[in-house]
């Protein structure tokens, strides 16, 4: 394109390392210290050899990786598409899939335990429950202690290569500025997907299935999915907004980039509702107990409400509010849908992961097991989030600035 | 059919991050491109080569109306149908014939929204597709019905019985998806279209002509109050269409998917079945785009770049296809029912294993040569590939309905379904009606979208600095 309107100077101080990162860095270590200090000390006072703890942190954990697994889409896809428009935000989804080596750290409390055969979390990880239960018998070559860890050090190892690749050729190229860097990331971009949906796919088996070892759905991949790409667009639209009102980027994201992320953010809001709505239909259709008892239990007590709530926070209620260009275009709103769809995300997470208590660990049924350390866990975890993405803010500048496609991605108007 | 391709065939595929392909090429304004579209109906005499498909098509569609009146005739006891296989080629046939019919929706609206420029070449093409595929489609449960003198009794009319449907059945919801489908796909169509009529009637030389696109161009003067609304509603069209392009291949999956058969329920249907879908339906076009462009010599609207893109499409909606399979298997393992356990391994090693081993390698390895650029970019070799897709995309239906019916869970009510000689002739039958009216289509109707591609061409951004060089006059976004 050649109706680039602004010219970009590489040193402008907009577009420089975040000086505010060293603060999002100890700001974020200090919510990481008491949100998962505190959780774990309840998690060790409530004598349940950590059932409750683990359950609370892995809604989160799953809710932050999420978040990262997302951008790390987001940015593979832009390459894989030779995108322009996307270029001007880019560098923030890097950073935000940055985080992935420390969110590989952060999933120890659940993989080192669970490999231990500690089953607090994963009635599948006793060795005991595989020999009696002809299921979990069944599945013992795919679910057993060792072969979790192989995979989740393969899915952490590939996901943290793959972030810090793209992050780190995209910085090389803001003091080269060759275009070949460019060329090479989209080369790599395609095999990239393949694996990465493979990885996404497994990993949300592991993680999340697995927590009802006798439970199966193929679509359960596609649903973390897009979970994750709406709460990554979500996410990008609140750090921009942050950085915007911290001096940082100018007008170099324009309000142009705020409504082709809202436009993704709402589709796939669309997209999450369309595949939940996918397995639940098909499974209330068919209404064969193996499948119908993952939902059977959030069907019942404060399940309902909880339920009924999701469908409204999740879809109905951003759908309506989303939809409109006026919604996208004025960043305030767009800001309040962002941090709005942040919490649906929060919700889908709890309902996921949540009635595993009821249905493998003997909870009372009809209950939500909401304790304090579910919001512990999640400042916990967020606090760690946002001290690695201050590391990388503050390292890196905020824009790929001798990104080829730069002038596309200033010049582009939505009309 | 594609050894015709032009040796003036400019290659514009190169991937060079800092600048954007040319789109349009051979120096074209926009004078040169409405003479190259408004060409091919304008033409005085019709050629010889069109008649002789068109003549086979209407052959083909006369043997197709004449096998109808037999089924009507005889009823449904002249299909291979039968016990334990309920439902056999007909149903294959519609869900073939309704994927193919995905291409065109999502090339008009997603690709739409997602400001893919190069859509505007090759969506005209698609969309038409797209309704004679859904045409087609829509006779098999048209016929299929049992008394076909009844078919309004698939909708909920209000009667004096106080009879309706029965709203829980996923088929009375195709009759929703398909007909909105259908229905949201001609109008889209029609609209772009009518900008292109207008021009074919200020060009035409008679009265008749002049009256027939006079009619159907409804009264177009191109003001800019015109433009301005047309562009408007394009617009929400285009947002209507987009969750269309979803929602119909997700109810025709549920057909299956809701059933408790083995081998059909399962919850990743409704996308696997959707990206299918686009996969056959970007398949057709390829196979059809490569010899229209080099009939009516359209090398330079519909370049090369054009179908490389659509090749990349195919092999990323191939691998989504590839995800679907090995997740059904994976999870027949993994959901240690012994009866969804038997349905796979009896599909990939029992008697039909030959039908699901055409449908892996045509549907999984064929579109992996579209990793190679030469081959991603050579017309002829792309269309074997595209022809390869669109056969494993028939067998992957038929591995679907036929395996998991045909061993019941009594093995005495087991079976082996073979097709008879009216299965065959109503399949190639419907080819002969799709072809008939995408001949007529190519013969009557401009196959490019004249006015959006000029839109996209730079002329209409009032900056000229690029031409010059032969490949690179026009338009650029790619």
């Amino acid at each position: 394109m050649s109706t680039a309107s602004k010219t970009l100077d590489a040193n402008d101080a907009r577009l420089s390392p975040f000086e505010g990162g060293g603060k999002m860095i100890a700001v974020g270590f200090g919510l990481g210290a008491v949100g998962l200090g505190g959780a774990a000390a309840l998690g060790a006072g409530a004598g349940d050899h950590f059932e409750g703890f683990l359950h609370s942190y892995l809604v989160a954990f799953a809710y932050f990786l999420a978040i990262a697994l997302g951008g790390l889409f987001f940015v593979t896809l832009q390459h894989l598409t030779r995108a322009g428009w996307s270029v001007a935000v880019r560098r923030l989804a890097e950073v935000v899939a940055g985080t992935l080596p420390v969110l590989a750290l952060l999933s120890l409390p659940i993989v080192i335990p669970t490999f231990l055969g500690n089953h607090a979390l994963y009635h599948w990880a006793d060795p005991a429950a595989r020999q009696e239960d002809h299921l979990l018998h069944h599945k013992e070559a795919y679910l057993n202690n060792t072969f979790f860890l192989i995979r989740m050090v393969v899915f952490f190892g590939f996901w943290s290569l793959l972030a810090r690749y793209f992050l780190k050729n995209s910085t090389k190229q803001d003091e080269t500025g060759d275009p070949e860097i460019t060329t090479k990331q989209q080369k790599l971009s395609a095999p990239a997907m393949i694996l990465f949906a493979l990885t996404l796919t497994y990993g949300a088996v592991d993680l999340l299935m697995s927590l009802v070892p006798h439970w199966f759905s193929t679509i359960i991949g596609v649903y973390y999915f897009a979970g994750a790409m709406m709460s990554a667009m979500a996410t990008l639209i609140v750090l921009a907004k942050y950085l915007q009102g911290k001096g940082k980027l100018g007008d170099i994201v324009t309000v142009d980039h705020y409504h082709d992320l809202g436009k993704l953010m709402f589709a796939f809001t669309f997209f999450w509702a369309y595949i939940a709505f996918s397995q639940f239909m098909l499974i209330w259709y068919g209404n064969i107990p193996e499948d119908t008892i993952w939902y059977a239990p959030r069907q019942v007590g404060q399940w309902i409400p909880f339920s009924i709530a999701l469908i409204l926070v999740h879809f109905a209620i951003p759908f309506v509010g989303v939809m409109s260009r006026h919604a996208k275009r004025k960043t305030g709103i767009l800001l309040f849908w962002a941090i709005w769809l942040l919490f649906a995300h929060w919700m889908d997470m709890f309902y996921v992961v949540k009635p595993t208590m009821i249905i493998e660990h003997g909870g009372e049924a009809g209950m939500l097991h909401l304790s304090l350390m579910d919001p512990l866990c999640w400042v916990g975890v967020l606090g760690f989030f946002i001290a690695a993405i201050g590391m990388g803010l503050k390292k890196h500048r905020l824009v790929p600035v001798k990104d080829p496609r730069l002038t596309e991605s200033l010049a582009f108007e939505n009309y | 059919m594609s050894s015709a391709v032009a040796s003036h065939e400019i290659d514009n595929t190169r991937d060079d991050p800092t600048r954007r392909a040319q789109l349009i090429l051979g120096g074209q304004d926009f004078h040169t491109v409405t003479e190259m579209v408004a060409g091919i109906p304008e033409q005085e005499r019709i050629n010889r080569n069109w008649w002789f498909a068109f003549t086979l098509a209407v052959s083909l569609a006369g043997m197709f109306g004449l096998n109808i009146a037999y089924l009507f005739w005889e009823g449904t006891g002249i299909w291979g149908n039968n016990n334990p296989v309920g439902w056999g080629w007909p149903i294959v046939n519609f869900v073939f014939w309704v994927g193919i019919g995905h291409a065109g929706t999502l090339i008009s609206a997603i690709l739409f929204l997602l400001r893919q420029q190069w859509r505007t070449s090759i969506n005209r093409f698609a969309e038409a597709m797209t309704i004679f595929a859904v045409v087609c489609a829509l006779v098999f449960p048209g016929i299929h019905i049992g008394r076909p003198w009844l078919p309004y009794w698939m909708f909920p009319l209000p009667n004096q019985m106080s009879m309706w449907p029965n709203f829980r059945s996923p088929l009375l919801w195709d009759v929703f998806a398909v007909g909105t489908y259908g229905t949201v796909s001609a109008l889209f169509w029609y609209y772009g279209l009518i900008p292109d009529l207008a021009t074919i009637r200020d060009r035409a030389k008679t009265k008749i002509r002049k009256f027939a696109y006079g009619v159907f161009s409804l009264g177009w003067t191109g003001s800019a109050r015109h433009w301005h609304r047309y562009e408007r509603t394009y617009l929400i069209l285009a947002a209507l269409c987009t969750p269309l392009v979803l929602s119909v291949h997700s109810v025709v999956s549920f057909d299956f998917a809701t059933a408790q058969l083995p081998g059909w329920h399962t919850t990743i249907f409704p996308p696997y079945f959707v990206a299918g879908a686009i996969f056959s339906g970007f398949a057709m076009v390829v196979t059809l785009a490569v010899p229209a462009r080099a009939f009516f010599g359209l090398q330079n609207l519909i370049t090369l770049r054009h179908l490389e893109n659509m090749n990349k499409i195919i092999l990323a909606t191939g691998m989504m296809v590839g995800y679907a399979y090995s997740m059904e298997f994976f999870i027949a393992w993994y959901g240690a029912n012994e009866y969804e356990g038997f349905t796979f391994f009896n599909r990939a090693f029992g008697p039909y294993a030959w039908a699901y081993w055409i449908m892996v390698s045509c549907n999984v390895i064929s579109p992996q040569l579209f990793w190679f650029k030469k081959i991603r970019t050579t017309p002829w070799m792309m269309v074997i590939v595209c022809i390869f897709v669109n056969i494993g995309m028939w067998f992957e239906r038929f591995v679907i309905t036929v395996t998991s019916l045909h061993r019941d869970f009594l093995p005495s009510s087991w079976g082996y379904f073979s097709p008879t000689i009216f299965d065959i002739m109503l399949f190639v039958g419907s080819f002969g009606l799709f072809f008939t009216l995408f001949l007529l289509f190519l013969r009557w109707l401009p196959v490019v979208a004249i006015a959006e591609v000029k839109a996209g061409m730079p002329a209409a951004h009032g900056h000229h600095e690029e031409h010059g060089h032969e490949a690179e006059g026009a338009a650029t976004h790619g």
